[in-house]
């Protein structure tokens, strides 16, 4: 019995069958770079997994020894500082990478029916990145990092309702305390990992199923001129290796981000100092401008409910159209809310306070 | 983009990728020998026998622990226990948190580890320098400057309701025992004092007089009770309740017991300063000492061996001619500076340091005496100074120059010494001043001579300071001789004359007289010669 | 699905042969290019798991030479908490004389301890027995030819040194 036939009588998955399945024809569009930022953040995940697995194995989730555990890894064990610098650049890429696929998402209109559900999939994933990147930068236990997890607590606590019980349940205790940075480490290694792997799994199963959406208007172009030029082409090998170019210009970017700017380390976090300026990432920046703008509670259920809208926008976008059919209404929502977006991170940015 | 224009830039970006990561190697090296050089003294480990203190005073008393952690003991894993412990049997040693030991670390307990530097110590002065102040009659300072007991204040001091009996010893306490040693004390039941001489310690340091043992009072953690007149003290002859002589910490600086402090000239100038044995200024005046103060970041302090000759040549320190290592004596310290000396300056004559096996100095006149009674002669320890010498100068040079420091010396012994000595043992001799010292004026005009002024200009030949040597010397010598002794000697003679004393003025005037009568003080009468 | 760009029919043999040489050629340098990139990430990564500095060796003062007599053995604990036995076999006022062993019984760990009257380290977990010098001679030790870890020992003066790691878990370097 050849080796292949042992094989295929314990596994059976027929190899034509699994070619047909993984081998999903990509629209010609596609090839446009604008169109890999799906993966950008994919491929960044996985850098954060693997690199975030090995700063683990020295990586302490004590207020005692947590600093020192980060210092060890920046200062003593070998590639320790290149390994931290590629975690904390893969973080801010991928936070990044993630807003400008949305971005596109949002503006190529590929939430619309029937893909409502795997937007609303990809805004939770939004939001678990956002989550993991924040908890990410408490591990440290610098200033910044315990200064900046009590506030975001107390914004937490202002949420009317819920925000008592959901501070408690995030610091483990009324204030930060010895076990609150275990906490943390659990929701940041294994608790959001864990769950974006998991939607992950089904947005891009829902992609496979749906297929990538097609334009409407290169539907029309492509019978009128050219009939025999495909529409598609494969993913193996031609999308895999554009992905592949895709990763190594992303860890060329990252080896040289945390070789140039490599990641520091500010003073340990002090319960009794408050320091003068506390800010959190730089992804955070647009909220806490918002927040100084109006009253906690206020800031709270207004971001809450842009959230919500973004969340429910495919039911609304369909709404809108169906009323108004010609309306490019989402388009300059997008272009306002980018905007605005943007306009408040800057101005935070900008700003000490 | 063709499979083919793909696969090209594929390899192009893993080549880049791949020299970003050479680079990143590259930095990971240097990175490591940075740290390598970082590391090489600092790693140190607490020995088991002292986690407990270190962890306890290194909250309490960090600069203790920390000056420790910095030394050669902490990296060769010596901690407070190896030096602290004490015997059951000790006299000052008690029970801390479960440790028996003492507060106060004497040459016997660093003799544990440093037997031949303790040996050698032991044989030198330095160690007798507290006996001696202690056997002499240190009138001075505990009856001209205060009083043998304690007396009652002149008035209250306003705010300090507390300060009542005067403490007359005070200045000897401050003053002299804070050089010299103190005579370490404990305190007993009755507040009466308790010193090496009440508990007769054995050749192993502990008391054989159990009973005194028994009385030493104790504080409520069972720690004895010291004299605040005898400790803290670290002077160099400081007398211990073990027998020992002496106080290693007062050269090398504790808790870090740096070599490197004691290798440089502040270190010896704690006390061998001021007027009565300026070796400090002397040594700065010079032109050693100026050479040192030039030339100080070449001269290798922080070397493990500190020989001259091979780690360092810039400048000669106090430390270099009196005890380091040279190339010409094999590298060889000596823990006894007076090996290497040959007048002895102390005294109001200067002796020749023949000394005998008890490393006295041999005062006997009889050549045959004094021949049977050396062990070591004042030329072999004028041959050991000179091999510090001989790393630098020739030996014409040096020859010249201890031609020039006997001639001093001899000078100042025949001119003044020996005369004013002989002058005012006269004048005790035969009653005509009292036998308290210095109640008279004659008394402490003697005593600036020989013991400030004589010194200073001694001193000052030996080193090579001449204003040292002249004008802060031998001027105010003959100037002390002649302005001041002998007109005050001549007064006390007519006026013992004019009372009764003819015959025992005469005895003296005829010292005076036969004196003033030699051609070197010819020069008063009749002018230059 | 057509896996190449398509090729027009009038290309010679000698063409195709070219193209799929090209092609083949190309894949080989980007597979190895990508092995070789990636593989030496990932080599840095496995570096960075392995312990960065060996752990400080450094001599250490251990007793006076005349703190043992001769056949007398004392234990000491060294900078990482183990104890180590230190005994004399010898008069002669040198290094030689003394062997310092581990107590940990190299087995699985537990502690030996020195039975005078039988000359001999005894472990009580798996009844494991060791001569003087620290040597397995019955029990599982022996039958895996084991020995009692030795540290270098030397003389300095009157005093005895060791040569231990420092680290430890407590103390702060």
């Amino acid at each position: 019995m050849s080796l292949g036939a042992w094989f295929k009588e314990r596994v059976p998955i027929d190899p034509g069958q699994l070619r047909e399945m993984t081998n999903e024809p990509v629209p010609n569009h596609i090839k446009a770079w604008w169109w890999c930022l799906g993966g950008t953040p994919a491929y960044l995940f996985v850098v954060q997994i693997v690199t975030g697995i090995l700063l683990a194995f020295y990586y302490e989730a004590s207020p005692v020894t947590a600093y020192e555990s980060v210092r060890y890894i920046t200062d003593e064990a070998a590639f320790g500082w290149f390994l931290r610098g590629l975690h904390k650049w893969g973080a801010t890429l991928m936070i990044a990478a993630v807003v400008l696929h949305q971005m596109r998402v949002y503006f190529t209109g590929a939430y619309r029916r029937p893909r409502e559900l795997n937007w609303m999939i990809g805004m939770v994933l939004l939001v678990c990145t956002l989550m993991i990147g924040f908890t990410g930068y408490s591990l440290v236990y610098e200033q910044l990092s315990f200064w900046g997890a009590t506030v975001g607590a107390n914004i937490a606590d202002s949420v009317p309702v819920v925000g008592g019980f959901s501070k408690e349940l995030l610091l483990g205790g009324e204030t930060y305390n010895d076990r609150t940075l275990s906490r943390f480490f659990m929701l940041h290694a294994a608790v959001l990992p864990g769950i974006m792997i998991l939607l992950l799994i089904v947005h891009v199963t829902l992609i496979r199923l749906h297929g990538v959406t097609e334009f409407e208007f290169e539907k029309k172009k492509g019978a009128a001129t050219d009939a025999e030029k495909p529409r598609f082409f494969n993913f193996f090998p031609d999308h895999a290796m554009t992905e592949l170019i895709v990763g190594l210009v992303l860890m060329i970017l990252l080896a040289t981000l945390a070789t140039a700017l490599p990641a520091t380390m500010g003073p340990k976090a002090d319960p009794l100092i408050t320091p003068e300026v506390i800010k959190p990432e730089w992804f955070f920046y647009v909220a806490f401008r918002w927040l100084k703008l109006m009253s906690a509670t206020a800031a709270v259920l207004s971001m809450g409910f842009v959230f919500f809208l973004m969340f429910v926008w495919p039911f609304f976008d369909g709404w809108i159209r169906k009323r108004w059919p010609a309306s490019e209404f989402s388009v300059w929502a997008g272009i306002f809310g980018v905007l605005a977006i943007v306009g408040l991170t800057v101005w935070e940015a900008a700003v000490a306070h | 983009m063709s499979l083919n224009v793909k696969r090209f830039v594929l390899v192009v970006l893993s080549a880049t990728f791949l020299a970003s990561l050479l680079f990143v190697q590259r930095m990971e090296v240097v990175r490591r020998e940075q740290e390598s050089a970082r590391h090489q003294g600092a790693h140190i480990a607490v020995p088991a026998s002292s986690e407990q203190c270190v962890s306890c005073h290194g909250e309490n008393t960090p600069g203790v622990v920390e000056q420790w952690r910095t030394s050669t003991h902490a990296e060769a894993g010596v901690g407070c226990y190896d030096c602290h412990k004490a015997g059951p049997r000790d006299a000052d040693g008690f029970n801390h948190y479960g440790s028996q030991i003492a507060t106060v670390v004497t040459p016997r307990d660093c003799a544990e580890c440093h037997p031949a530097e303790a040996g050698e110590f032991d044989a030198s002065h330095h160690a007798k320098a507290g006996a001696i102040l202690h056997s002499l009659d240190n009138f001075l300072a505990e009856t001209v400057e205060g009083n043998r007991t304690p007396f009652n204040p002149h008035s209250p001091t306003p705010g300090r309701p507390d300060m009542g009996e005067v403490n007359g010893m005070a200045s000897a306490m401050t003053g002299c025992m804070q050089c010299h040693g103190s005579k370490l004390a404990l305190l007993d039941v009755d507040g009466a004092s308790i010193t090496v001489t009440e508990l007769a310690p054995d050749e192993k340091g502990e008391p054989t007089n159990r009973e005194v043992v028994a009385r030493i009072q104790r504080d409520a953690n069972g720690k004895p009770v010291f004299d605040h007149g005898t400790w803290p003290n670290t002077g160099i002859g400081r007398v211990n309740l073990d027998g020992s002589k002496g106080s290693c910490s007062a050269c090398h600086s504790r808790h870090d017991f740096s070599p490197r402090r004691a290798r440089q000239p502040e270190n010896c100038g704690k006390c061998h300063l001021g007027p009565d044995h300026p070796q400090k200024e002397i040594y700065e005046e010079s032109k050693h000492g100026i050479a040192y103060r030039d030339l100080r970041d070449r001269m290798n302090l922080d070397s493990p061996t500190w020989v001259l000759g091979e780690d360092y040549t810039a400048a000669p320190t106090c430390a270099t001619c009196h005890m380091s290592g040279n190339v010409n004596n094999g590298g060889r310290i000596t823990h006894d500076p007076g090996e290497r000396i040959s007048w002895t300056n102390r005294p109001p004559v200067s002796l020749v340091m023949d000394t005998d096996a008890e490393h006295r100095v041999i005062t006997s006149i009889d050549p045959a005496e004094r021949a049977a009674q050396v062990v070591d002669t004042a030329n072999d320890k004028r041959q050991r100074m000179q091999n510090v010498c001989s790393v630098c100068h020739t030996k014409n040079y040096i020859g010249g120059f201890y031609s020039q420091y006997d001639d001093f010396v001899q000078n100042f012994n025949e001119k003044f010494a020996k005369p004013g000595q002989a002058i005012v043992a006269s004048l005790r001799e035969q009653k005509l001043i009292t036998p308290t010292q210095f109640d008279e004026e004659v008394e402490w005009t003697w005593f600036y001579l020989w013991h400030h002024e004589g010194r200073r200009a001694r001193h000052g030949a030996s080193m090579m300071a001449p204003d040292y040597a002249h004008w802060h010397g031998m001027y105010e010598v003959a100037e002390r001789f002649y302005m001041e002794l002998v007109p005050q000697v001549r007064e006390i003679l007519e006026h013992a004359e004019n009372n009764g004393q003819a015959t025992a003025a005469g005895a003296t005037r005829a010292v005076l007289e036969e004196i003033l009568a030699r051609p070197e003080h010819a020069w008063q009468e009749s002018g230059p010669r | 699905m057509a896996t190449q760009e398509p090729v027009p029919e009038s290309e010679s043999a000698g063409e195709l042969d070219r193209r799929r040489f090209l092609a083949g050629g190309t894949t080989v340098a980007m597979a190895g290019g990508l092995a070789v990139a990636y593989g030496t990430c990932g080599a840095m990564g496995g570096r960075f798991l392995y312990p960065a500095r060996p752990a400080a060796r450094r001599w250490q003062f251990l007793a006076r030479v005349d703190a043992l007599a001769d056949g007398q053995a004392m234990t000491w604990k060294a900078p990482t908490g183990d104890p180590i036995v230190i005994a004399r076999r010898g008069t002669s006022g040198e290094a030689e004389d003394f062997v310092a062993l581990s107590s940990t019984c190299p087995h699985l760990g537990c502690q030996v301890h020195w039975e005078g009257h039988r000359n001999r380290f005894f472990c009580p977990c798996h009844n494991g027995v060791f001569d003087p010098a620290g040597v397995a001679t019955a029990g599982p030790p022996a039958q895996a030819g084991q020995a009692l870890m030795r540290f270098p020992l030397r003389r300095v003066g009157p005093l005895l040194f060791i040569e231990v790691t420092l680290e430890s878990l407590g103390s702060e370097a």
